[in-house]
């Protein structure tokens, strides 16, 4: 993964991050400032996510993802601290995103992270790092296996598939770390319940995606 | 909440120093700050920072059916909308008048002066032609957005290739681009952009390239988009303070200039990037 920090000048703070040899997004953080009166709110900050694609108008699909990295990042920051001001995220796609996947909704939360990271103006909570996790049907064997990143030749036996946060704080050394999974949204590829998910599976899942999410936290470090 | 800048002290120092025939950034009058180019994993993608200033522009083509009262040209659509990245003071979906400049220029240099030859564009008449979108956005602004972004929109422009497509008859083949090499858009000429600010009072001569603070207090901007060979293509001054005949000429020759110099530097980058690319032609 490719993680840099870019210092854009009218904002406070901006990273950029990408699983894999190219940056896919770039985003930037303003906060706290101004807010406008109808959207202020007495006893917290508002935060306002815009999420715009590369190529055409922001569509539904941006929207989606705006509204998941809003709930995301209302865990990560302190809200109380500031009430009556406005945090406001803008995540820029740099490569053509016809479809938002779980491993870019995994690479905006990242470089959200990393550009509150870089601001320093704004009171966290913690460190949110999230990874993509897809389960594949086994070749050989009954254990389906759980793996980070998707190869072409998986595709056929692709079964489920989703997006893992995990909010990291409290390392007291660099072996033990505390993180607790804040969102994710796990899903089966198929319909019908031969290969559905439940409940060991999620868990088997999260464990792996936690070691993922845990490399991606050393590498911001 | 603190008052918008710029300040009282940030305005008398700016036109003192100004007087004085001194640049806050220390540049001379007529210079622009350096222009680097960075070229994305795809062709077509290209980020210009003129100094603090970004704009990240990408082409992108499609095939579609053409409009019926122009069969034999291509489409070109250009989606420039500044976001509150730029600036917190830019809001979506409320043009500010910067960005109304901005819209109306790019339109002006990159479709209306017949940058792009649309008759290439066409592959069938009446039934298929090249669709071109070119995405500007503006990711930093620290002044002077707009040549930034009409410098990034000329090089995206140069930069990107179009699938190769053979017409036999009625039927119509695209090649993918790993199969036969894509080629490149066919450029009638390289136009380049060149904003002056002038300021109030009319002792201070105009300064070209003005950086965030200059923008924000000057008394008028006006705008030059010329090719290399000393044509001018779009003078745009939009308001401001009037300024004299001759004021006017010495603007154009210096942009004159800057035009050659700066084709120069794009032409070595463009080629600079295209030698680093693997891209065999058999």
């Amino acid at each position: 993964l490719i993680l840099s920090f870019d210092s854009l000048s009218r904002v406070d703070g901006s990273a950029r991050f990408g699983f894999g040899l190219y940056p896919q997004y770039l985003t930037s953080i303003s906060g706290p400032i101004e807010v406008r009166l109808a959207s202020e709110q007495p006893s917290q900050s508002t935060i306002e996510v815009h999420v715009r694609p590369l190529t055409n108008v922001p569509g539904t699909e941006s929207k989606k993802a705006a509204v998941i990295l809003k709930e995301v990042l209302q865990m990560e920051v302190i809200m109380e601290a500031n009430p009556r001001t406005l945090i406001q995220f803008v995540v820029q796609a740099l490569v053509p995103t016809p479809n938002v996947t779980d491993e870019l909704v995994a690479a905006m939360i990242n470089c959200c992270t990393l550009s509150l990271l870089n601001a320093g103006s704004v009171p966290m909570r913690g460190v949110i790092c999230a990874v993509s996790i897809v389960r594949l049907s086994p070749v050989k064997g009954e254990i389906p296996i759980y793996k980070v990143h998707l190869t072409e030749e998986s595709i056929p036996r692709l079964e489920a598939t989703g997006c893992f946060a995990f909010l990291f704080s409290d390392s007291v050394s660099s072996n033990t770390y505390a993180s607790s999974c804040i969102w994710t949204n796990w899903h089966s590829s198929y319909s019908g319940s031969a290969k559905a998910v439940d409940e060991d599976d999620l868990v088997r899942a999260r464990d792996v995606a936690r070691s993922a999410a845990r490399e991606v936290w050393d590498r911001m470090k | 909440m603190r008052p918008p800048s710029p300040s009282i002290p940030e305005k008398e120092f700016l036109f003192s120093a100004l007087k004085q025939g001194l640049r806050l950034d220390g540049r001379e009058f007529f210079e622009t700050r350096p222009v680097t180019l960075t070229f994305g994993p795809e062709l077509g993608w290209v980020e210009c920072f003129l100094g603090q200033t970004r704009v990240l522009a990408q082409v992108d083509a499609k095939m579609i059916k053409p409009p019926p009262e122009r069969p034999f040209e291509g489409v070109i659509s250009i989606h420039s909308e500044i976001s509150p990245m730029a600036s917190s003071e830019f809001e979506l979906g409320r043009p500010s008048e910067e960005e109304v400049t901005i819209t109306r220029m790019l339109d002006k240099v990159i479709r209306r002066s017949d940058v792009v030859d649309k008759e290439s564009l066409c592959i069938l008449a009446g039934q298929r032609v090249w669709h071109l979108r070119l995405n500007v956005h503006c990711l930093s602004d620290s002044g002077n957005l707009l040549d930034c972004a009409c410098l990034a929109g000329i090089v995206a422009l140069k930069h990107f290739r179009r699938p190769d497509v053979e017409v036999i008859g009625e039927e119509v083949t695209v090649h993918h681009p790993t199969s036969r090499a894509p080629i490149p858009l066919s450029l009638h000429h390289n136009l380049y952009c060149f904003t002056f600010a002038f300021f109030s009072d009319t002792s201070i001569h105009p300064v070209l390239d003005p950086n965030h603070l200059e923008q924000r207090l000057n008394g008028g901007l006006i705008s030059i988009a010329l090719n290399a060979h000393r044509e001018l293509c779009v003078v745009q001054k939009s308001g401001g303070v009037p300024l004299e005949p001759a004021d006017v000429l010495r603007i154009v020759n210096v942009a004159v200039q800057k035009a050659k110099d700066l084709d120069v530097i794009v032409e070595s980058r463009l080629r600079e990037d295209w030698e680093g690319r693997k891209v065999e032609v058999r």
